[in-house]
């Protein structure tokens, strides 16, 4: 669990997540899981079948509504591009590449957020819909340590990577976070389980 | 509440009410909770050129896209969601979002972008709902958009092949299909005795997977071995949809009507 939730947490961070396994090397979250799961270490082996399908909706919820929305607020949203994104983006390379490149990407995203219906949302919209994600996933989460009562599964490294990114990054607003912080119950998810797991790396970040 | 909620859409067709799955999902929740819809089918008289129906017009709102049609019928309190408690309504979310991702480009490539498919069917039948020239041009856009939908989320950029997502997106379809399966079960709805709005979504993804007949026709071999998937459709078909052959036939005798006031003024 640990593991699959540092390489989502630094793929987030724009870092390229993998893992060493002996002489291998598995990189991409999706892979990750995979190999860890045929090396006889899945998470989700404890659920019914019911359960998985479950599993399996609100990990595309997550996908659908918290990530497109981080990447509308990293590229879409021109006060943070402009003084964030951009030069972040390009850092690793030299003039003139460093535009290009983020230029490429931001168009890319644009189109993106057009093909699925995104182009024409405003932010208040799109922080709407943050909201609306954050509420469904504090009434699955309940008063539970994880998704699935007691163990840990792929959904709960999902879960916390995003939030903890949208929690310690620094943006040009906090609208972000704010929403997120409204709901105790996700908070205290992210707190528990960076205390839990990430303990060796120092004091925590999440004050 | 007073005010009349009129509903563009496309047309039905082998046994459907509408074959566009948006459509029917605004369809089938009206249904569901009681909202009156007066239902204006596209047809060779229209005029509107946007592509982006069903659209909900009422005296002072024009709503486009289901999911706002849908919210904006809850807050006139036509809502389906009311007995649902709050993990059920965060489900509903949940699975709706797994129903864009996983099942939606398999439907999309199916009806606008695997060739057989789309010129022989979709494309004639949606020309033959619309006056020319506009005939020529909107199945032609509805199939660009579906194309660049499916490789803008499913692809790799900067080269975006089709080839490469089609095999992985008719798994992802066909695992979700088992995974709706499996989440329905025996039950008649997927929350209880009553319909819901993840109800409402469901039935329109499926339902024009499930009858419209097309040459190339994996994914809907799938469903089909999902009985209680299709047990599903044909059950809200025939309690919710039931076209009565009474009305075609009155239909006939006013237009009779109509036509001999007609020639009969004229002659005075």
């Amino acid at each position: 669990m640990s593991l699959v939730a540092e390489a989502f947490v630094s793929q987030i961070a724009g870092k390229v997540p993998f893992i060493h396994v002996g002489n291998q090397v598995v990189s991409e979250l999706g892979p990750i899981v995979q190999f860890v799961k045929a090396k006889g270490h899945s998470l989700s082996d404890g659920l019914d079948e019911v359960q998985k399908a479950e599993m399996k909706a609100y990990m595309e919820l997550v996908n659908n509504m918290l990530l497109t929305a981080e990447l509308y607020l990293q590229w879409c949203d021109e006060a943070t591009v402009g003084e964030i994104t951009h030069a972040r983006y390009g850092s690793p390379y030299p003039w003139p590449l460093n535009h290009i490149l983020a230029y490429q990407k931001q168009w890319e995203i644009k189109r993106k957020m057009k093909a699925i219906g995104w182009g024409k949302k405003t932010l208040d919209q799109v922080l709407e819909d943050v909201d609306q994600c954050c509420q469904a996933l504090s009434q699955r989460l309940g008063t539970q340590p994880y998704f699935f009562n007691k163990q840990p599964t792929e959904l709960d490294a999902l879960v916390f990577g995003h939030l903890y990114t949208i929690l310690t990054t620094q943006l040009t607003n906090d609208e972000l976070s704010e929403k997120v912080k409204n709901y105790s119950n996700l908070l205290a998810f992210c707190r528990r389980i960076e205390q839990h797991y990430f303990e060796d790396r120092g004091k925590g970040r999440l004050s | 509440m007073a005010a009349p909620l009129e509903l563009s859409c496309w047309g039905g067709g082998w046994g459907l009410p509408s074959v566009h799955s948006e459509s029917l999902v605004v369809m089938a929740y009206a249904k569901f909770s009681g909202a009156p819809l007066k239902v204006n089918v596209i047809d060779n008289t229209w005029r509107g050129s946007r592509g982006d129906v069903p659209i909900l017009t009422t005296e002072d709102n024009v709503v486009s896209q289901p999911a706002k049609i849908l919210n904006f019928l809850r807050k006139q309190k036509y809502n389906a969601d009311y007995e649902l408690s709050a993990k059920q309504g965060a489900d509903t979310l949940a699975y709706i979002a797994l129903l864009e991702e996983k099942l939606l480009p398999a439907v999309l490539h199916t009806f606008w972008v695997e060739s057989d498919n789309y010129f022989t069917v979709t494309k004639p039948w949606f020309a033959s709902q619309i006056p020319f020239p506009l005939s020529l041009i909107l199945p032609g856009r509805m199939s660009r958009g579906a194309l660049n939908r499916i490789l803008l989320t499913r692809g790799q950029p900067p080269l975006y092949h089709l080839r490469e997502v089609e095999a992985q997106i008719y798994r992802d379809a066909k695992e979700c299909l088992n995974l709706l399966s499996n989440r329905l079960g025996t039950s008649q709805f997927f929350f209880g005795n009553t319909p819901s709005t993840l109800d409402a979504y469901v039935f329109g993804f499926l339902a024009p997977l499930y009858k419209v007949r097309f040459p190339k026709i994996q994914l809907q071999e799938h469903l089909k071995q999902l009985s209680n998937l299709c047990r599903f459709c044909d059950d809200i078909l025939s309690s919710y949809f039931r076209i009565s052959l009474g009305d075609g036939w009155l239909r006939w005798i006013v237009y009779y009507f109509k036509v001999g006031h007609v020639l009969y003024i004229g002659r005075g």
